[in-house]
């Protein structure tokens, strides 16, 4: 599949709609995307199946602190530096790249490093939407495991994390970005094109992309059933966010937890009441109290004028807004990897509801 | 049961409070449960108390609420949390009232179990609680008010045999007429009253429950009985000190009233202990009231409406009294002192009528101003253009003509000269005694007797047709005016 210049807009829409109002701002990611696209230059995205089964393919993303990204931007070498330091480490080399996690900006700016370093780009990341956490990636998920991995940070430390569980791996990551730059490039050991198939989620760019043509085909304050049919998915509500409340959240192994928060709107339709529990994504929709969504569908608050999606970041009260379901990628409908993404994996003592 | 009367236990008063959802504060209530599960399940006609503390940010509590409302549920109390307002505005919008206390919860759980087994509990409580605050010893109306509206917490007052406050206040209106137990029901809550019963209902006991403590109305008014049995004592124990009083400051009047010599040693002694001054000038008064008002009881309040040092004291119809200058007293401070008894008299809304003698000296002058006053106060009864009060100065000849109407040859004679008046329908008498008191003024006339005055110009018509005079001319109209005059009075 090739991108042209013209594909940015629905892809950025895309994207951002899958982080489920988490994953990090798209801007930056978008502009270099577009700039490296200018002059009718393409790149092309292949399905993992077209590869050499012994092909090896790296996952890479920024991971840590999205806000501090666009704050303090990169240097341009972090992530040849984090690729280089994981070909080391595990003495393979790299022939394409892949995205840790298709929601946000980590959906479009592997496409720019791929590019950059001359690699091939798989269709396929490792979360399908967007995800908080490095042990809840799809690898981890399957037991193939996060470890080894490398990291490397604005600043010009890189690190390789080499062995440890999952739980570890976060645990280490968070630490060394907690003392660093806020924000580092990630790159996971190269997996074999062949293996892909049973430890990612396929096909989720040129998904983003068909998902982000159809919603800007609708245009401007579409109407609810056409919005419905645009995203495949479903309305949960469409209103004006009466209360946005924030606190911290329960912390875990003695450091802070994330943010937590309530955002409640009222449906123009029948004045229900929608709740949304969020943490860095929107995880449960509550309507008049009743559980009605939860991840691992996507859930989305789209600006009800323009269609962007409203991160967690920054909703407030007094929008008006659109709240939307996506039904989840049919990889974390495996009764086996479920766990891993449910409402209890946040906190959140409830059991997934599901589109079906 | 319902979630209301259980807000109007004691506790519950005091410690818990509605958040939202009070659209639903009346559905039954059939139990009390205690939970310490997020995912509890409520049952029919239950209040769900949550007993550990959950933050106010918890979604549960809007998960709760929802199963509350599909479950049919009574409501929700949580323990020391500020919800959310997306969860009070989930309980209004499923009208499940949410509560919350700062109070231990499962206390409330026991109060509102025992009321839920055994509702009678809290009404024996709530008399016992009065019987305790109030059965020791007397205590006058503010103590009692104070006492009930702490135990109510609700506005209290004592009023009077008229319906006007003595002590407290409430908005609610007594029905004078019943003698019983009395429940209202007002805008927004329950009007209770109990009257206070010496013979006739001497004082009333109303108490005014509002908002939640309206579902409690049903055992308040044990408790209102047991307070007016307190006022009663505390009457009781005080008339007959008014009673002891009133009968000999009346006697010792009585004695003055018929002195026709200079007073012996003994009453000067017994006018000087009641604190009477013979000395010095006197301007004697009378208030005449209905025969169904009690005067004993009223006359301090009599002596603090006149707002002049006055005796007063309990006599014939009502009160005779005066009032003492050291020296004669100049015409003007007469004039000032009718027209301060003349306001005083507007204020007591008794029904009364009143008269004011004039200033006389010493004793013998006490009796006669006393006397000019009796006779004043009679006249006023029949005075309403003059608001039922007359002063001896204003009457001058008048009454001095008037008392000779009341003579047993002038009435007969008054009586034939209208009688073709009385033999037709319209009230003729009076209305010529009326246009002749107005100097033949139909619109005054009109007004006095509030007809129109084509009416009264009519009645006139008609009067000097039927008796066959002119009332243009002076002498038939002094006649008439005497003969009609006498008759009205004779008849009243």
């Amino acid at each position: 599949m090739r991108i042209t210049a013209g594909d940015v807009a629905a892809l950025e829409r895309g994207v951002a709609l899958l982080g489920s109002g988490g994953g990090g701002d798209t801007v930056t990611a978008a502009v270099l995307l577009r700039k490296l696209l200018a002059d009718g230059r393409s790149l092309f995205v292949r399905p993992a199946g077209e590869l050499p089964p012994d092909a090896r393919v790296v996952p890479i993303g920024v991971v840590g602190a999205t806000a501090a990204f666009t704050e303090k931007l990169p240097g341009g070498g972090e992530f040849a530096a984090a690729v280089a330091a994981v070909e080391r480490w595990t003495g393979e080399r790299a022939d394409a790249l892949m995205s840790i996690e298709i929601g946000g900006l980590n959906g479009l700016l592997p496409l720019v490093v791929a590019e950059q370093l001359g690699r091939g780009y798989v269709d396929a990341d490792l979360s399908g939407r967007g995800l908080p956490r490095l042990d809840q990636f799809s690898v981890a998920a399957t037991g193939r495991g996060v470890a080894p991995a490398a990291l490397a940070e604005p600043g010009g430390q890189v690190v390789v994390l080499a062995a440890g569980s999952d739980v570890v791996i976060e645990r280490g990551t968070r630490a060394f970005l907690a003392g660093s730059g806020g924000w580092a490039a990630f790159a996971l050991a190269p997996i074999p094109a062949g293996e892909l198939a049973g430890c990612s989620v396929p096909g989720t760019t040129s998904g983003a992309l068909e998902l982000g043509r159809r919603v800007l085909a609708v245009g401007e304050s579409p109407p609810r059933d056409a919005l419905e049919a645009a995203l495949a998915g479903s309305v949960l509500a469409r209103g004006r966010v009466l209360e946005v409340a924030r606190h911290l959240g329960p912390g875990q192994h003695g450091s802070p937890g994330f943010g937590r928060g309530s955002v409640t709107l009222a449906d123009h339709r029948d004045g229900a009441l929608l709740r949304l529990e969020m943490e860095n994504e929107y995880l449960l929709a509550l309507r008049d109290g009743a559980p009605v969504a939860s991840t691992p569908d996507v859930l989305s608050v789209l600006d009800h004028r323009t269609g962007v999606p409203v991160s967690c970041d920054a909703i407030r009260t007094g929008v008006e807004v659109d709240v939307v379901r996506l039904a989840a990628a049919p990889f974390w409908r495996d009764p086996r990897w479920l766990p891993v993404v449910r409402p209890r994996a946040y906190g959140i003592d409830s059991d997934p509801v599901g589109a079906e | 049961m319902s979630l209301r009367r259980v807000l109007a236990l004691p506790g519950w008063a005091v410690h818990v409070r509605l958040l939202a959802g009070e659209a639903g504060l009346d559905r039954p209530l059939a139990t009390v449960q205690a939970t310490l599960d997020a995912s509890h399940l409520p049952a029919v006609g239950e209040l769900t108390v949550v007993a550990r503390p959950v933050a106010g940010t918890d979604w549960q509590i809007d998960a709760l609420l929802r199963r509350c409302a599909d479950a049919g549920a009574t409501g929700v109390l949580l323990s020391g949390t500020e919800p959310l307002t997306a969860s009070r505005l989930l309980a209004d919008r499923l009208a499940v009232p949410l509560l919350t206390t700062g109070a231990p919860p499962l206390d409330l759980l026991v109060e509102a179990r025992l009321l839920l087994a055994a509702p009678e509990v809290d009404r024996a409580d709530l008399l016992l609680a009065t019987h305790r605050a109030l059965g020791d010893r007397l205590r006058p109306p503010e103590e009692v008010v104070a006492v009930l509206r702490r135990l109510l917490r609700s506005p209290v007052a004592v009023l009077d045999d008229r319906g006007a406050p003595l002590a407290g206040e409430v908005t609610g209106r007594v029905r004078l007429d019943e003698a019983v137990p009395q429940r209202t029901e007002v805008d927004g809550g329950v009007f209770l009253a109990h009257p206070v019963l010496l013979q006739r209902p001497a004082m009333w006991l109303a108490a005014e429950l509002r908002g939640n403590e309206a579902a409690r109305a049903d055992v308040v008014p044990p408790a209102l009985a047991v307070a007016a049995g307190a006022l009663q004592r505390w009457l009781l124990a005080n008339r007959l000190e008014l009673e002891r009083d009133a009968r000999s400051r009346t006697a010792l009047l009585g004695d003055l009233l018929r002195l026709d010599t200079e007073p012996g040693a003994d009453l000067r002694r017994r006018v000087a202990d009641a604190g009477w001054r013979l000395g010095g000038w006197h301007v004697g008064l009378h208030i005449g009231v209905p025969a169904a008002v009690d005067t004993v009881a009223r006359t301090q309040e009599v002596m603090r409406a006149l707002e002049v040092e006055a005796v007063v004291v309990e006599h014939g119809d009502g009160w005779t009294g005066w009032v003492t200058f050291d020296h004669e007293p100049t015409a003007e401070r007469v004039r000032a002192l009718a027209t301060r008894l003349q306001a005083a008299h507007r204020a007591l809304h008794l029904g009364a009528h009143m008269g004011v003698g004039r200033p006389h000296p010493r004793p013998e002058g006490l009796v006669a101003t006393v006397a000019e006053a009796l006779d004043a106060a009679r006249l006023a009864a029949t005075r309403p253009e003059t608001g039922h009060f007359l002063h001896v100065d204003q009457l001058g000849m008048a009454q001095l003509l008037l008392e000779w109407t009341r003579t047993d040859t002038f009435e007969p004679a008054a009586r034939a000269l209208v009688a073709p008046l009385r033999s037709v329908p319209g009230d003729l008498v009076r209305t010529l005694s009326a246009y002749l008191d107005a100097e033949s003024s139909i619109a005054e006339t009109a007004t006095v007797l509030g007809v129109h005055r084509n009416t009264v110009a009519a009645r006139i018509a008609r009067i000097e047709q039927l008796l066959g005079v002119d009332l243009s001319r002076p002498d038939e109209r002094l006649a008439l005016h005497l003969a009609s005059r006498a008759v009205i009075l004779s008849e009243e």
